[in-house]
């Protein structure tokens, strides 16, 4: 029986056309697809275990694994928590938070990182206050945003708004800069005027750009939207599990983090998905993607 | 007025396109001073030259890509102000927009100009066809070789149906086989085509294999001649395949390069 890696480096002569790059099997696309996450899973399993061992023997080796949590306390604390109603709904109303303050961020952030880049007289006018409030954290921006906001909600929505804001503004900057001008002469060429290389052009050919940008803004947006929640929040992840912890209740505070964790995961993989399925035209090889 | 132009049978028609004192620079830097040229419809004139001739920027201002700093550049005696569907250029590599397919790279320019579906579809399968590249509609360029994809350009600007096509060392990039295959391809599209064609290329044989006439950009500076750059102009005797010898053109034309 042939291993699966020595399939992966035969098949694509046998299944390529002199042409085409190599296109791996389905067969062995599914087995090294089942091998990287047993190597994924088992590598988070083997965390988990540590942890256990850790706080089962209270361990002080410079940190108090006795004061922390087991995993099994935590498991049963969130076993408990998937029992109510308020979890869920601290999950939506965080959810709704984030999803909101990122889509207005994407939207202002392509949009205003296409004009800057394109047109020079705009970016002379909105670059400078752009770059002011660059360096600013959007955390730091909670006292102005309670000040202006008729409503805490409305705060945290721009929080994680602002956050997420500006690497997908300068992401889509750069890669409307550093779009190869060829394209665009081969649009005007055709008679394309700017809708139809804004279209044709430039939106799809800055995707890869973009998406380096959307990535790491969905990162920053859970770290503010969670930090705006803890501040200034009345349901949500973050204010649960600030709550948790100002009782003492250690296992509730992991409970919040996991599930941040895994919200954060969930939103950032689909982020990755999504862009991954847009710009399947990128010269990338199917076993190097990854 | 250039004498060679008068010779063409074809002048009689009216100019496709006519280049009147024309100077040409990036910047502060100057390529070209005061060209005069004169290109029949139907013809084949293919520019020769040394690099930094100027060659590619006489091809981007016929395109309408770069402005004249003086003279004008006129397309069926109408002065061009910026690129039109009716010049239709083909650039040396990696023009494809790489995220459409072969198919909707060649339907673009029907797309631009709003032909229905239906249409501007049929059209694209037909000339991949006449590439020779039926079976490829749906891959990727990433997904094909370097002749291929010229290939798909020069489906791409024929399927606009243009009365010019600009042709920007097309085959630069391609093997000497490779390179073979696209210049007899070429021949023959071109021979369904009424379209003008202004081919730039360094490769004096490439220029005798397609030429009606050669132009012979000399270095800048140099013999100008009274035509702006221009070395000399030749015509090429038909038929225009590989084996006829040409050897005293080619002789002629190395000594002005």
């Amino acid at each position: 029986m042939s291993t699966p890696a020595l399939d992966a480096t035969l098949a694509p002569a046998a299944a390529g056309t002199p042409d085409a790059p190599a296109v791996r099997t389905a067969r062995t696309r599914t087995a090294a697809g089942l091998r990287a996450w047993a190597v994924r899973l088992g590598s988070l399993a083997i965390v988990v275990a540590l942890w256990q061992w850790l706080t089962t023997v209270d361990a002080r080796v410079g940190l108090r694994f006795d004061r922390l949590p087991s995993p099994a306390e935590v498991a049963a604390e969130f076993g408990r928590q998937l029992g109510t109603r308020i979890y869920y709904l601290d999950l939506a109303q965080s959810m709704i938070r984030i999803l909101t303050g990122f889509a207005l961020a994407a939207v202002a952030g392509i949009a205003l990182g296409v004009l800057v880049a394109r047109s020079r007289w705009i970016g002379d006018v909105l670059l400078p206050s752009v770059e002011v409030v660059r360096p600013i954290p959007a955390i730091a921006l909670v006292p102005i945003a309670i000040l202006v906001f008729p409503t805490d909600e409305q705060g945290i929505v721009f929080i994680t708004f602002a956050a997420a804001f500006f690497p997908i503004m300068v992401s889509t900057r750069h890669a409307v800069r550093a779009l190869p001008t060829l394209w665009e002469d081969a649009v005007r060429t055709m008679g394309g005027g700017r809708a139809h290389v804004l279209w044709n052009v430039v939106l799809p050919g800055t995707l890869p750009g973009v998406f380096g940008g959307l990535s790491v803004g969905m990162g920053v947006a859970w770290i503010c939207v969670i930090s705006a929640e803890m501040i200034s929040g009345e349901f949500g992840v973050g204010y649960r599990t600030w709550h948790a912890y100002t009782v003492v209740d250690y296992p509730a505070v992991l409970v919040g983090m996991a599930s941040i964790g895994v919200l954060g995961w969930v939103t950032s993989a689909s982020v990755e998905l999504l862009g991954r399925r847009l710009t399947r035209w990128l010269p990338r090889g199917e076993g190097t993607a990854r | 007025m250039s004498a060679p132009a008068m010779e063409t049978a074809r002048a009689d028609a009216g100019l496709a396109i006519r280049l009147e004192g024309v100077s040409l620079g990036y910047g502060r830097h100057a390529v070209l001073d005061g060209l005069h040229l004169d290109i029949a419809p139907g013809e084949v004139l293919v520019i020769v030259g040394p690099s930094g001739s100027g060659k590619s920027t006489v091809l981007r201002a016929i395109a309408g890509l770069l402005a004249p700093r003086a003279g004008r550049v006129l397309a069926q005696g109408v002065p061009v102000t910026g690129p039109s569907p009716g010049r239709a250029m083909v650039f040396q590599d990696d023009a494809l927009l790489p995220w459409r397919t072969v198919r909707r790279n060649v339907e673009l320019p029907l797309r631009i100009r709003g032909v229905p579906r239906r249409e501007r579809r049929a059209a694209a399968e037909s000339w991949i066809a006449r590439v020779g590249l039926a079976g490829c509609e749906d891959r990727l360029p990433r997904e094909l070789s370097g002749g291929m994809r010229q290939r798909v350009q020069l489906a791409r600007s024929l399927a606009g149906a243009p009365r010019a096509v600009l042709m920007d060392e097309p085959f630069g990039a391609l093997d000497a086989q490779t390179r073979g295959e696209m210049q007899r391809l070429l021949l023959d599209v071109l021979r369904d085509t009424l379209a003008t064609v202004v081919f730039v290329t360094h490769d004096v044989d490439e220029a005798l294999l397609l030429a009606d006439r050669v132009v012979v950009l000399g270095h800048r500076g140099g013999h100008s001649g009274g035509h702006g750059g221009i070395a000399t102009i030749l015509r090429v005797p038909e038929p225009r395949t590989p084996d006829v010898d040409r050897a005293e053109l080619r002789a002629h034309i190395i000594e002005e390069l």
